[in-house]
C-alpha cells in the first residue's frame, strides 16, 4: 500500500530581505502511513504551514519531490482524495454555510443530490445545523474554523489535512474536533495536522513528528517517543518520566 | 466544465449581493430623470439628446463595472486567503481564470442590459423608442466589448494589485478606444521603425470602436448585416482568448502572498 504523503528531501526558499533567500524548509523528508493520525508539531515559523502548501501545490518546492498516494503535488489529479483546513479561516463572506458547501462539493464534481445530504450530515458534524443558512460574515472565529472543517471533509477525502484545527474553538469544539479525527481514523482515514496544543496531539495522534526551523528534529510512534530510555526512530530518547511538552521543548530549544 | 460554472455562480452571488451594482444603476436611473425633467437648453429634439446621453452614460456604467469587477476577482481571493482552500480543490489555475472571467463577463452583462431595458423605458416615456433589432445588435456588441475588458482586467490582476490591476485596465481600454482609431494618421507622418512598431500596434490592440453601434441606434438606422454582428463577436471574443492566455501565462507559476492575515 502506497503512503498517502511521501516528502523526500524537501527545501523550500522565499526571496528574503536584500535579494538573500529565507530557507523555511532545509530538506525535510517525512512519510505517513494510510491509516495514520500524524501530529506535526513545531514552534512558530518552524515550517509547518509551508510544507502543507507544498503539498497542496500552492508553492512549488526549491528541491526535493512530494507526493500524495502516489501522485505528484503538482498534478491536480493528486488534491482529488485530499481535504484542507486552512490556517486562516477565512472565506467567502457573502455565502451561508450551507451554500459554501454546496460550492465546496461542486468543485469535486459532486450531484446536487449527494451534496443535499451530505451538507446536511456534516453541518450536524461539527454543530452548525441552527446557523446554516446564515451568511457567514456573521460567523464567530471559531463557527467560521466549523464550517472549514466541514468544508473540508464535503469529498469524504481519503487523506485530511488540517493547519491547526483547534485555534480559536471554545473546550467543546476541541472535544468535537478531537472525536471527528477519531471517527475519521476507524473509518480508515489518514490525518495530518498541525498543533500547538501538546496534550491533545498526545491524546488523538498515532505518529508525532517535531519540526524545528525547517528540520524534523524528532519523529516516532507516539507511545514510543514519550517513552523513557526507547530511541525515538528519530531524535533524542525522552527521560524518564518526561511528558510530551517536556521533551517538546527540549527539542526544540 | 462544473467547476468553471461553479466560480462564475460564485462571482454572480458576490455581486447581486453587493450594493454597487444597485448603486450604479440608481444613479443612472436619477441622471436619466434629471435629464429628462430639465430639458436642457430647450432642446427641440428631447428624444435624440436622451438617447445619446443615456447610451453614453450607460456605456460608461458598464465600462466602470466590466473593469471594477473583473480587476477586483483574483487579488480578493489572494487577500481574504480563500484562494488556498479554493487550489486545494482538483480545480486548476486555467479553471479559476475562466470561471472569474465567466462570472464577470455574465455579471456585467446582466447588467448592460438592465442599463438598455431602463433607457429604452426612458425613451419610451418621451414618446421615442429604438430599434428593437438594433439594440439587441447593440447589447451583443457591447457583449463582445465586456468580454476584451473583462478578460484585460483579470490578466492584469493575475500579478498587480486590485487597485492597480484596475487603473491600468481603465487606462489600456481608454487608450485603445481614444488613441487606436487615430493610430493610422500618426503613422503617416512617422517612418522606418515607428512606423511599423505603429502599426504593429494597431494591429494587435483591441480595436474597442468596433462594437459601437450607438449611432445606429441615435440615428435610427437601419440594423447592420448578421455577419458582420458576428464576425465582430468572434474577433471580441478572440481577443479576450489572447488575453486570458496571457494572464494564465502569469498566473500559472504564481505563489501567493498570505494576504493580509500573516
Ligand atoms: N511568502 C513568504 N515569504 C517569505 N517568507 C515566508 C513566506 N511564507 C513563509 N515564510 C517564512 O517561512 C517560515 C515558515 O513559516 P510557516 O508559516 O511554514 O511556519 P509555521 O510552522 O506554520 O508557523 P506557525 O506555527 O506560526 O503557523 C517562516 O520563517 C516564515 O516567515
Ligand atoms: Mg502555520
Amino acid at each position: 500500500m502506497s503512503n498517502a504523503i511521501d516528502i523526500q528531501d524537501l527545501v523550500v526558499e522565499f526571496p528574503g530581505a536584500r535579494g538573500g533567500a529565507v530557507r523555511a524548509l532545509q530538506g525535510l523528508s517525512l512519510s505517513v502511513a494510510q491509516g495514520q493520525v500524524y501530529g506535526f508539531l513545531g514552534p512558530n515559523g518552524a515550517g509547518k504551514t509551508t510544507t502543507m502548501h507544498v503539498l497542496l501545490g500552492f508553492i512549488e518546492a526549491t528541491a526535493g519531490v512530494a507526493r500524495l498516494f502516489d501522485e505528484d503535488v503538482r498534478q491536480a489529479i493528486a488534491r482529488r482524495r485530499i481535504g484542507y483546513l486552512p490556517e486562516h479561516p477565512d472565506t467567502y463572506r457573502f455565502l451561508t454555510g450551507r451554500e459554501l458547501l454546496f460550492m465546496a462539493g461542486r468543485l469535486f464534481g459532486l450531484s446536487r443530490a449527494v451534496l443535499n445530504a451530505r451538507s446536511a450530515e456534516l453541518l450536524a458534524l461539527v454543530g452548525l445545523e441552527t446557523a446554516a443558512d446564515r451568511r457567514l460574515a456573521t460567523y464567530s472565529r471559531g463557527m467560521l474554523q466549523r464550517i472549514g472543517l466541514a468544508q473540508a471533509l464535503v469529498n469524504d477525502p481519503d487523506l485530511v489535512i488540517l493547519d491547526e484545527p483547534t485555534s480559536g474553538l471554545d473546550p467543546l469544539g476541541r472535544i468535537r474536533i478531537r472525536e471527528i479525527i477519531a471517527a475519521l481514523r476507524e473509518r480508515g482515514k489518514t490525518v495530518f495536522f498541525s498543533s500547538h496544543e501538546l496534550s491533545e496531539v498526545e491524546r488523538v495522534c498515532d505518529r508525532v513528528g517535531i519540526l524545528a526551523t525547517g528540520c524534523l528534529v524528532a519523529e516516532g510512534r507516539m507511545a514510543e517517543l514519550v517513552k523513557a530510555g526507547e530511541p525515538a526512530v528519530a531524535g533524542e530518547p525522552a527521560i524518564a518520566g518526561e511528558s510530551l511538552e517536556q521533551y517538546f521543548i527540549r527539542m526544540v530549544s | 466544465m462544473i467547476r468553471i460554472l461553479t466560480l462564475a455562480w460564485l462571482v454572480w452571488l458576490e455581486m447581486i449581493r453587493r450594493k454597487d451594482i444597485y448603486v450604479l444603476l440608481i444613479l443612472l436611473a436619477a441622471f436619466l430623470v434629471t435629464l429628462m425633467a430639465l430639458n436642457l437648453f430647450g432642446l427641440g429634439k428631447a428624444v435624440s439628446y436622451l438617447k445619446e446621453i443615456g447610451l453614453l452614460l450607460a456605456w460608461v456604467c458598464s465600462w466602470i463595472l466590466a473593469v471594477s469587477v473583473s480587476a477586483r476577482q483574483l487579488p480578493q481571493e489572494e487577500r481574504q486567503g480563500t484562494i488556498f482552500p479554493l487550489l486545494a480543490k482538483p480545480v486548476s489555475r486555467m479553471e479559476v481564470l475562466l470561471g472569474k472571467w465567466l462570472g464577470a463577463w455574465v455579471v456585467t452583462g446582466a447588467a448592460t442590459l438592465v442599463f438598455y431595458v431602463l433607457l429604452a423605458g426612458m425613451v419610451a416615456l418621451r414618446g421615442g423608442s429604438f430599434g428593437g433589432v438594433v439594440l439587441a445588435q447593440a447589447w451583443l456588441l457591447h457583449l463582445g466589448l465586456l468580454a476584451i475588458i473583462t478578460a484585460l482586467g483579470i490578466a492584469f490582476s493575475t500579478r498587480l494589485h486590485g487597485d492597480a490591476a484596475s487603473a491600468l485596465t481603465y487606462v489600456v481600454t481608454l487608450a485603445a478606444w481614444l488613441v487606436l482609431p487615430r493610430v493610422p494618421d500618426l503613422a503617416l507622418t512617422a517612418r522606418g521603425a515607428v512606423q511599423t512598431g505603429l502599426m504593429v500596434i494597431y494591429y494587435a490592440l483591441p480595436h474597442l470602436e468596433l462594437f459601437d453601434l450607438r449611432r445606429r441606434l441615435v440615428y435610427g438606422w437601419p440594423p447592420a448585416s448578421g455577419a458582420a454582428v458576428l464576425l465582430t463577436l468572434v474577433y471580441g471574443l478572440l481577443m479576450a482568448a489572447v488575453f486570458l492566455t496571457l494572464g494564465w501565462l502569469a498566473y500559472r507559476n504564481k505563489r501567493f502572498t498570505r494576504g493580509a492575515l500573516l
